[in-house]
């Protein structure tokens, strides 16, 4: 076990996880609003192709960034309005959104396959040599250091405001907010932006931060894991935290053992984060206390 | 013809005119996406239908592409009666692959009537097992099946991957990773001189059974019943949890079984990439066909259709093949948009 | 009444329409088809292959080139494919190797039209193979990354595990060896050709560990790339020696396929009706390879000697002559044995130096 190797995984397992995290943070809010939204993958490729092409053309990844994060949250409406206007069968159309997302960012990045651009700098934190084990461990793109505190501000915003309250309520019991005097739709539709604006920040990253680059599909799923990643951290974003380091530590752990030169298979290992997340998603199960948002997935019929 | 087949045809008819029309705006929506992004969509229509409608060996290679979607549309369609959601058509085919390779290498020397149908059974079994994983995960009320289906998604082609890198390695071609090719025996035949394989046998089988089993059998009355809500079932005494034991091991039978139909039929071994998307495709097709077997075919078609299109927009207009997911969300979007709890039948 | 009548309508429209698809006719100057796995903006192997076939169509004017990327290495090649032949394509470039049985299986069904397939082996009237030599070309390479080096540790990411790439790996440690004995090769493998999280993490890693040249052998070397330079190491490039553009400072050298030459002869006896199948394996000095220009670290006496061990190549050296030991200490090739062209897919050993499992 050599320095160099955990220096290595961490500072990877950081890396690969903040997508996860935004991405999970994005869906968790969704969720407590009683929304589950299986086509956040195709938020994420949406995300990371405006991203790249945003960048690309105005050469400043800041601003491709937040044209991804406008873009994911402008499509996540979309997905709204079925859900929550038409009532939608949510399965369905996230499924609906995965297909729009896979299809419009091959269509939003192929004339930028190639292109380079600087992508999101480096930003080492002050005071620190520029090599070693500390520069390595401590320099990274803003959307890392922003990762845990955005972890902390959906806390707050959840369990602390009253804009978080009346959301888990409208999560639990619809009808009861309704009698309440709150407008669930209103509550739904803020949420899903939010959660849109997430996992177009976490798409983002992909693309302009960890690959500097785009290719059809190249989320490979992490929509997906993201939304087991709910169920993992039981709908609560400080926990997220520790799902999206989890899972983006095993999916890093394998390839840096190789480079250390250990004698591991790379399709075994490949497999480790997805049973990892099956297994924990088990005993979640076993632990019988139900702590999803009651009214998850189930369509809201107000008095018309 | 008896009143009942005549009935039956009318209502298809109907849901196939209601539909084509939905298709027409949805293409339509497409054409103007594509203009806008400078293509020429009318041309790439026009291509596709001639080359599709215009040409024996164009017709043929749609219903070649139907093969797979039959199967993965009746995976995930036979457990929705139960109100089970399986995602998992992709995993349940990769993994029925694999076994049915295993018996295909291990019984190479075998003649064909005796191979095909061991292939066959194995391609039902593995894909079944993977499927039951999820579903005692569901009965024992553990995981829910959708996220459960969908992680073994991923793992089921890492397993292919493992085992044609390793023990499973072509010694032939150790260049490459593929399994060693099937015997003959072991290959399902084509029609005529056409690509079309014995799989869409297996596919109008599966079909037909399941609509068998849904309509003229008490079992398939009794999981309509269900299927609304699994608790009151319980409460009625029914072995809710040895059918969502049974509905989803079939399930991931049927998609297993596609799975051997790639390996058997069109690759002839077992390669890393069997599929590119049938799983969740057929979930499509069967959640718009509302799961009616009918209902299935012709939208089985109709993707098959939009597959073609996006074959001649890559090739004449250098368009990425991965655009008609944006027609088949549009497809989708106007289906789920039409009317609130929007869904096609009933 | 009603239902008949639309019933025989939509019949007549289907007989009309046959009757179109069956009379359209294709009388053209040569059509070219070519399939790409990825995209060919890629500085690497797709670009490699689409460069060739501009060159190729430069040369014989008048010839029409139809393309189609993102073909996967499934049955759904073989409807692109044919989808081509239907526009007329008379001869089909399917550029990537798992593209080989599917191409083959349309030969046989068209027997008026010529493939070729890069990286196979099969063969038949109508189908021809071709690559490039590569394993002895990255000798020079390591050469190039054995002078350089400062940590004697050389880092290698590749897709997948095939025994042409680990031939490379082999070629590329035996030419750092032979100028510097103390050079040690990490090996790093994502799983897939084109998986670019992975590529990222992969090149990271081995640079954690001491590497500082780092190459690759996958699709396309630009996040490779541009990881080693954002984080001030070497690179080596392969696939396209366009990809030095990526990194202005760290860029040592490479290797690029140039495939116009082969192309165009090709396109010409297909024309000519001449068409002769064949294995074509051509290296460095032949045709098909080519070492890239060198980037502005390099020092002379080192361009020098790579050059010279590229002429070598080029003039028939083997490297894979024996005694050679794999890394754990077994005879592999004896003395007086060499490894020619036909077992270059063979490798399942890492030479001496190579830090990794070959499977």
């Amino acid at each position: 076990m050599n320095t160099a190797l955990i220096v290595g995984v961490v500072a990877s397992s950081i890396l690969s996880a903040t997508s996860l995290l935004y991405a999970t943070l994005g869906e968790l809010v969704g969720e407590r609003a009683g929304i589950v939204n299986l086509g956040l993958e195709g938020i994420l490729l949406i995300g990371a192709a405006t991203g790249f092409a945003v960048s690309a053309l105005t050469g400043d990844p800041y601003i491709g960034l937040i044209a991804a994060a406008v873009a994911g949250a402008a499509v996540n409406l979309i997905f709204a309005y079925l859900v929550v206007e038409r009532r939608a069968n949510q399965l369905a159309a996230g499924l609906c959104l995965m297909f729009f997302g896979l299809g419009l960012s091959a269509l939003i990045g192929r004339p930028f396959i190639g292109a380079l651009i600087g992508g999101l700098p480096r930003l080492p934190l002050p005071g620190l040599a520029a090599n070693g084990a500390g520069a390595r461990l401590l320099s990274y793109d803003i959307l890392v250091y922003l990762a845990t505190p955005t972890a902390g501000l959906i806390w707050w915003l959840l369990f602390r405001t009253r804009w978080g309250l009346v959301l888990r309520a409208v999560g639990e019991n619809p009808a009861s907010a309704y009698a309440a005097g709150y407008r669930p739709a209103s509550l739904q539709y803020q949420a899903l932006a939010l959660a849109g604006f997430m996992g177009g920040i976490a798409g983002a990253h992909i693309s302009i931060a960890l690959t500097r680059t785009w290719a059809e599909g190249m989320t490979g799923g992490r929509g997906f894991i993201a939304i087991a990643l709910v169920i993992f951290a039981r709908w609560n974003p400080l926990l997220a935290i520790a799902g999206a380091l989890l899972f983006g530590g095993a999916e890093a752990l394998q390839l840096q053992l190789q480079a250390a030169g250990a004698d591991v298979s790379p399709f075994l290992m490949n497999m480790v984060p997805y049973l990892l997340t099956l297994l924990v998603l088990v005993v979640w199960g076993w632990n019988r206390q139900s702590v999803a948002p009651a009214a998850l997935g189930r369509t809201f019929f107000g008095v018309e | 013809m008896p009143r009942s087949a005549a009935l039956c045809l009318e209502s298809a008819l109907g849901a196939a005119l209601r539909f084509a029309l939905i298709a027409l705006i949805a293409f339509g929506a497409f054409a103007a996406l594509l203009m806008a992004a400078g293509m020429d969509p009318l041309k790439a229509y026009l291509d596709t239908i001639l080359y599709v409608f215009g040409n024996g060996y164009g017709f043929s290679e749609l219903l070649v592409r139907m093969i797979p979607l039959l199967l993965t549309a009746v995976a995930a369609a036979l457990p929705s009666r139960m109100g089970l959601i399986n995602v998992g058509g992709e995993g349940q085919l990769y993994m029925g692959a694999w076994l049915a390779t295993a018996g295909a290498l291990a019984l190479s020397d075998q003649p064909a009537f005796i191979l095909l149908p061991v292939l066959t059974v194995l391609g039902f079994v593995g894909g079944g097992l993977w499927a039951l994983i999820a579903g005692v995960l569901r009965a024992l009320r553990l995981v829910n099946e959708t996220i459960s289906t969908l992680l073994l998604n991923y793992i089921a082609p890492m397993i292919v991957s493992f085992f044609i890198f390793g023990p499973w390695r072509d010694p032939q071609s150790s260049s490459y990773p593929q399994s060693p090719a099937f015997a003959d025996a072991a290959r399902l035949p084509n029609f005529l001189h056409t690509r079309i394989n014995a799989g869409l046998i297996y596919g109008l089988v599966c079909l037909v059974l399941y609509w068998l089993l849904m309509t003229r059998t008490r079992w398939g009355l009794e999981m309509r019943a269900i299927g609304g809500n699994p608790e009151a079932a319980r409460q009625l005494g029914q072995p809710v949890f040895r059918y969502i034991l049974v509905v989803m091991f079939a399930a991931g039978g049927v998609a297993g079984l596609a799975g051997m139909v790639e390996v058997s039929a069109v690759q002839g071994r077992l390669v890393s990439e069997l599929s590119p998307g049938y799983g969740f495709v057929g979930f499509l097709v069967a959640w718009l066909a509302g799961t009616s077997a009918s209902g299935i075919v012709l939208m089985a078609f109709l993707f098959a259709f939009i597959s073609s299109v996006g074959d001649i927009l890559q090739i004449t207009q250098g368009l990425p093949f991965a655009v008609i997911n944006v027609l088949m969300a549009a497809i989708l979007f106007i289906v789920l948009g039409r009317r609130p709890a929007g869904s096609l039948a009933r | 009444m009603k239902r008949l009548m639309a019933l025989l309508t939509a019949c007549a429209a289907l007989a009309g329409l046959f009757a179109i698809g069956q009379a359209r006719a294709d009388d053209k100057p040569l059509t070219v088809g070519a399939i790409y796995v990825g995209s060919v903006n890629d500085y690497g192997y797709n670009r490699a292959m689409k460069d060739g076939l501009e060159e190729m169509k430069k040369n014989l004017p008048g010839l029409k080139l139809i393309e189609a990327e993102n073909v996967p290495e499934t049955a759904e090649s073989e409807r692109i494919m044919e989808g081509m032949i239907q526009q007329g394509a008379k001869l089909i470039f399917a550029t990537s190797f798992g593209h080989q049985q599917f191409a083959f299986n349309l030969a046989k069904t068209h027997p008026d039209v010529v493939f070729e397939h890069a990286g196979g082996w099969m063969q038949a009237a109508n189908f021809g193979n071709f690559f490039g030599a590569t394993q002895s070309a990255w000798y020079p390479m390591g050469v190039a990354a054995g002078k350089m080096t400062k940590s004697n540790t050389l880092g290698f990411v590749v897709g997948v595990p095939i025994g042409y790439a680990i031939g490379n790996i082999n070629a590329f440690e035996m030419g750092a060896r032979s100028v510097n004995p103390s050079a040690v090769t990490r090996v790093v493998v994502t799983g897939g050709w084109s998986d670019k999280a992975k590529e990222a993490v992969a090149a990271n890693a081995l640079i954690d560990q001491g590497a500082d040249v780092v190459t690759m052998h996958v699709d396309s070397p630009a996040t490779i790339i541009q990881i080693a330079e954002s984080r001030g190491v070497y690179s080596i490039g392969f696939q396209s020696t366009e990809a030095r553009t990526l990194a202005p400072k760290g860029w040592l050298t490479g290797l690029g396929f140039t495939w116009g030459q082969f192309m165009t002869a090709t396109a010409k006896s297909v024309i000519a009706g001449s068409f002769k199948p064949a294995m074509v394996r051509l290296g460095l000095g032949q045709g098909m390879m080519a070492v890239a220009p060198f980037g502005p670290a390099v020092p002379d006496d080192v361009r020098a000697l790579v050059t010279a061990s590229a002429d070598k190549i080029g003039a028939g050296f083997n490297p894979f002559t024996g005694p050679i030991t794999d890394n754990n200490g077994v005879v592999r090739i004896k003395e007086g044995e060499s490894w020619g062209g036909d077992k270059m897919g063979n490798f399942d050993w890492y030479v001496e130096g190579v830090v990794g499992k070959a499977k």
